[in-house]
């Protein structure tokens, strides 16, 4: 029952990625407006082709392969590997000058507000166990929108308010500020910054190097994605303390270089202390039963569950018991974030030859139970041995 | 790695090598075989200095039997220092392949200021005090008078040298300048005299082109040289300029009025050595008469610069009778003098060829042109007779003496041109005279005929068939290569029209018009908006900077340029340059981001690096042309045509454009590099100047970059810098991800 539970969210995880990753073949043609691209470069139309059911498909999987490769690559690398899954992670956001700039469309903060929300929504999907805070960088000063937390909605909220940019961005403030914000958080917690950047330089008060070094000494992994262009400051920074430094060429594939953010980095060994932490496990409360809230502070009417040390009522997992501080989670919260420490091993892909034996073959495909007869790419899975479809 | 050309094993100590350099090797070696010059062009950043080195050293290790020296030259020290870290490299890679045969000595030579250890001499400040400091203490008379009187303070390091005399050798290895040093401090040896010494038994020297070009200076360091040696001269695009200043002289007011003094001094020293040591004057009056060989059985301490005349064309005669007297050859000294301070206050422009000058110098001074060629020799033996050490007080004479010297020795190829005044500064008198070369070939002659492989290499060659007739000289093997590469690192753009479709020029009745420079003001205002860290402007001259900024400052556009990144300035100042330089360095280093202003045909251009986030762009503002108007020039022009057939406008663009290829060239120091560069002139979209770019730049410059509006410019580079930053870190992590699955 627990292996299929999480092979079910296995599959949808890798479904994520292979959209995120089909966008990247957009890469040909630049030198075009985006729009025009996708129309003039791709002729998306003339890689499709009609069955005899009538439904559409691609002609040419080419694309598709290449990312499931990349894809297999990734994995293979990543499988066994001791990973961080109660992540603390603050989201620097570039609210100067250079984030009201129009060449992603409508603007360079509107994109990036909207691949924020995706990504939160993703990210707390993925990381149940998490924490995220909002930072914004605005005249070049950093300034704290929200606080640590688990809800992906009160971050969103308070990000939409506040969508508007003047002034330069001064990296240095934005790292001091995370600095002293992280340097609360539990020691078993893994520190993250991301910073989505836009300005083409940063102007600090003082001395940058000095901030970096400060961050590498608080183990703070530090990832940056550009909007803009390479900045070496950027790539010195995320080199010394560890993270990903990516430059996003339009919007797919910002969103794709955001989310590759979403699964837990791997943990460097000295950073993970292995630490026991208590949690609590909160039943659902019975329909109907109405209860005074301790999150929203008012009374609520059914649903919610149960803190199983001081008896309050939360609305939503996971969060931390406004009563007694405890973390509350559910079993398959533990479960979602266990996958990423054991990730379903790669498909193998079948060989035509095998497919052309009809009676070798399931009829249906063991995920999405669509009939396996159509021609196309095929996947076998060692673990469930069962025949999958691709995409 | 470990690899065959033709009949000889390549040692090369990297794993990988680009096609560009085995092809580059491929030519080497033919030309090798054939015992002949040649001229290659490959561009920077494609490991040009280690192909070189594995191809050449191998070359000689394959045969044993018939051992071929390696002279390296380089235009630096620094360049120096890295070459020899990278033969460094190569040798241990050979001795753990071939064991002790690869044994080989090689090292580099500079001039005492780089090399001595005795922290007393080392503390002057420049060349030539550093030099005199050390005479003061190494000359043989000192080191006589100290034998007797221990107070006279001499230098230890070569006490100790001269005490070990014949054991005092370097054993096999590479040894850079700190090495030598470093070895030089252990032992208690004067490394510099020591690295002299070995000059002569090494088998790989580095050292610089003033030690070969320079008949001064390639006369006691570079005599001894076997003609089996292969000369390779690294960065060599402006190689023909080296030539001529290795032989032109200037004297100005300054010069005068010292070479007054020394001959004021020197006359003094002359009455005391009568008083005290008569026989010292008579035995060199005699010395003279008989003509003995000047410089036969000196010490090496007291070797100083050598006669700046080709070896070839110094007379193996006497000293004329009637300078050999001192008093008489001070008098004639005097009478020179007297005679250049004449022609100096002239009120017009005056041009005339030696010839004439001798004449007139005959009539009017009466002395005739064999006086003149002798007179370096003759103060020479002068100076080491009457015991004179501070050599630096006496630089002035010296430089009247070689002027007298070249003066009368050459006939053709030179000129000799009195300037009353700058050209630029017509208020300000600054009477000089200028004995200019205007033949490159002569300096370069003595090393081509001496040396069986002489190889001319550098990053810009283009045209590459100007050079030869240039350096009069025939290539077995002339070639240019170009970069293999997987994506485009470099992207050139010609830039014709500001964003009012207005062209931009620096020519002369275009530099000046306000719309010109306003287009221009708005180009650097878009660039330093798209492109991060470090841009790199170039300008054709001081004077021209000055004025552009300027006017930026009063529109206002420099303070919105300083909004998105700093501002720095080269000058004519190397201290304030250097300065300027590391904060540029610094600004780019913490992410605000800086623009350097710099000069085509300035230091920064030619040395300095601006390699990764220190330079991602480059924009050349306007032709770098050089000033016309400026009489050397002319009759430079003039040699060329009579001589060599070269048109006027075909070298005034060949130099020009190799500037330009110079300046844009110093973005990118290898393929992991990227960056982009403007030219900013509308000449540069004519075919005749775009031709005569470096085919590594021409290969990279796309028909639809070739005549741009600063909106488009601006749009192409936001776009491609982010296209290249965005790859690159993509191919890094790709590659990292494949490695990692390699290993697992």
């Amino acid at each position: 029952m627990m292996n299929r539970d999480i092979n079910g969210e296995g599959r949808k995880l890798n479904r994520g990625e292979e959209e995120e990753e089909e966008d990247e073949d957009e890469e040909s043609g630049r030198g075009r407006d985006a729009w025009e691209r996708a129309y003039a470069d791709e002729r998306s139309w003339e890689s499709l082709q009609e069955d005899e059911s009538g439904l559409l498909r691609p002609i040419d999987n080419k694309a598709l392969h290449h990312a499931q490769y990349r894809r297999r690559l990734r994995t293979a690398t990543t499988a066994g590997i001791q990973k961080g899954l109660i992540r603390y992670l603050y989201i620097v956001i570039d609210l100067s000058r250079a984030a009201g700039e129009m060449d992603y469309k409508p603007s360079r903060m509107v994109v990036v507000a909207r691949q924020v929300e995706a990504f939160i929504r993703e990210f707390f999907d993925q990381n149940p166990l998490s924490q995220i805070g909002l930072v914004t960088l605005k005249d070049g000063v950093a300034q704290c929108l929200t606080d640590l937390g688990g809800s992906p909605e009160s971050h969103i909220k308070a990000l939409m308010g506040k969508l508007e940019c003047s002034g330069d961005s001064s990296l240095q403030n934005g790292l001091d500020l995370v600095h002293d914000l992280l340097n609360q958080i539990p020691s078993y917690g893994h520190r993250e910054v991301l910073i989505l950047y836009s300005a083409l330089s940063t102007c600090d008060p003082g001395d940058i190097m000095e901030t970096i070094q400060k961050c590498k000494g608080a183990k703070i992994r530090c990832s940056i994605v550009g909007l803009s262009a390479e900045l070496y400051i950027c790539k010195y920074l995320c080199q010394e303390t560890g993270g990903l430094y990516s430059v996003a060429l339009d919007e797919p594939h910002l969103k794709e270089l955001v989310l590759e953010h979403a699964p837990p980095p791997p943990a460097i060994a000295e950073f993970a202390i292995a630490n026991l932490i208590k949690m609590g496990f909160p039943q659902r409360a019975a329909e109907g039963v109405i209860s005074i809230c301790s999150c929203h502070k008012e009374a609520k009417f059914g649903g919610g569950y149960t803190c199983p040390r001081c008896k309050a009522r939360v609305c939503e997992l996971p969060t931390e018991c406004r009563i007694c501080g405890l973390t509350l989670v559910s079993s398959p919260h533990l479960a979602r974030s266990y996958h990423h420490l054991f990730p379903i091993t790669p498909f193998d892909d079948v060989s035509p030859s095998i497919t052309n034996i009809p009676q070798k073959l399931p009829k249906s495909c063991f995920g999405c139970q669509q009939s396996l007869l159509n021609p196309g790419s095929l996947f076998f899975s060692t673990e469930i041995a069962n025949f999958q479809k691709l995409d | 790695m470990k690899f065959q050309i033709e009949d000889v094993t390549v040692y090369f100590p990297y794993d990988n090598i680009y096609p560009e350099q085995y092809a580059y090797m491929v030519e080497l070696k033919r030309a090798l075989d054939a015992k002949g010059h040649c001229l290659l062009e490959m561009p920077t950043g494609t490991g040009k200095t280690i192909a070189l080195l594995s191809l050449i050293t191998s070359y000689a290790l394959s045969k044993p039997s018939n051992p071929i020296k390696f002279i390296y030259c380089t235009r630096t020290v620094h360049e120096m220092e890295k070459t020899l870290s990278e033969l460094k490299l190569l040798h241990n890679y050979q001795l753990q392949h071939l064991g002790p045969a690869a044994k080989i000595l090689a090292l580099g030579l500079s001039s005492r200021k780089n090399l001595c250890i005795n922290p007393t001499v080392v503390s002057a400040e420049n060349r030539d005090s550093v030099d005199a400091a050390c005479r003061k203490l190494t000359a043989s008379w000192v080191r006589e008078l100290a034998a007797e009187n221990p107070r006279i303070p001499t230098c230890s390091f070569f006490e100790n040298y001269e005490k070990s005399a014949s054991e005092a050798i370097l054993p096999p290895g590479v040894y850079t300048l700190q090495d030598l040093r470093a070895y030089g401090k252990l032992k208690g040896w004067c490394p510099y005299f020591l690295a002299r010494h070995m000059v002569q038994l090494a088998n790989v020297v580095v050292y610089s082109y003033q030690y070969l070009l320079d008949p001064k200076v390639a006369g006691i360091i570079s005599k001894e040289m076997q003609r089996e040696s292969v000369v390779v001269f690294d960065e060599a695009h402006n190689i023909d300029n080296v030539c001529i200043e290795a032989l032109s002289v200037s004297v100005r007011m300054q010069t005068l009025e010292g070479a007054t003094r020394n001959i004021n001094r020197m006359s003094q020293e002359i009455d005391r050595f009568k008083a005290t040591d008569a026989g010292r004057l008579r035995a060199e009056y005699n010395r003279l008469v008989e003509g003995l060989a000047l410089r036969g059985d000196l010490p090496a301490s007291d070797a100083w610069l050598a006669n700046p005349a080709l070896p070839n064309d110094i007379l193996k005669e006497a000293v004329p009778g009637n300078i050999r007297r001192a008093e008489h050859f001070l008098s004639v000294l005097r009478r020179l003098v007297q005679y250049i301070r004449g022609r100096l206050q002239t009120e017009n422009v005056e041009k005339e060829g030696p010839v004439a000058f001798v004449a007139s110098v005959n009539t009017q001074a009466g002395i005739d042109q064999k006086m003149l060629r002798f007179c370096y020799d003759r103060l020479h033996s002068l100076m080491l007779t009457l015991e004179i050490s501070d050599t630096d007080e006496f630089l002035h004479i010296q430089t009247i003496c070689d002027f007298a010297t070249l003066v009368g020795t050459y006939t053709r190829g030179f000129s000799i041109i009195i300037e009353p005044f700058d050209e630029r500064m017509p208020h300000i008198p600054d009477p000089v005279l200028q004995l200019c070369c205007h033949d490159a070939s002569l300096a370069i002659k003595p090393v081509f005929e001496r040396f069986q492989s002489v190889v001319i290499t550098s990053g810009t060659l283009s045209p590459i068939d100007l050079y030869p007739r240039l350096l009069n000289f025939n290539p077995v093997v002339s070639r240019s290569f170009t970069m293999s590469l997987t994506r485009d690192c470099i992207c050139p753009m010609v830039l014709t029209r500001g964003s009012d479709q207005l062209p931009v020029s620096t020519k002369y009745d275009l530099r000046s018009d306000p719309g010109v420079e306003k287009n221009y003001g708005k180009l650097l205002l878009e660039m330093v908006s798209v492109v991060p860290d470090g841009i790199v402007c170039f300008f054709v001259s001081y004077s021209y900077m000055d004025g552009i900024v300027n006017s930026w400052h009063e529109t206002g556009l420099l303070k919105e340029i300083m909004q998105h990144k700093l501002v720095f300035i080269e000058t004519q100042d190397v201290v304030e340059t250097t300065l300027a330089l590391d904060n540029y360095r610094k600004a780019c280093d913490c992410g605000r981001g800086a623009v350097f202003f710099s000069v085509a045909r300035g230091k920064v251009a030619e040395g300095i690096d601006f390699d990764r986030h220190y330079g991602r762009l480059v924009i050349m503002f306007g032709v770098p042309f050089q000033y016309t108007l400026s009489r050397i020039l002319l009759a430079r022009l003039e040699y060329l045509r009579d001589t060599f057939q070269i048109k006027e406008g075909d070298f005034l663009t060949f130099d020009a454009l190799r500037q330009a290829a110079q300046c844009v060239g110093r973005v990118i120091r290898s393929k992991a590099d990227y960056g982009m560069m403007i030219f900013a002139d509308k000449r540069y979209s004519r075919h005749d100047k775009r031709s005569k770019l470096p085919g590594w730049i021409l290969s990279h410059l796309r028909d639809a970059h070739l005549n741009l509006s600063t909106d488009m410019a601006a749009h192409i580079a936001r776009e491609g810098i982010k296209e290249e930053g965005s790859q690159m870190i993509i191919k890094v992590a790709v590659l990292d991800l494949s490695i990692a699955c390699d290993s697992t």
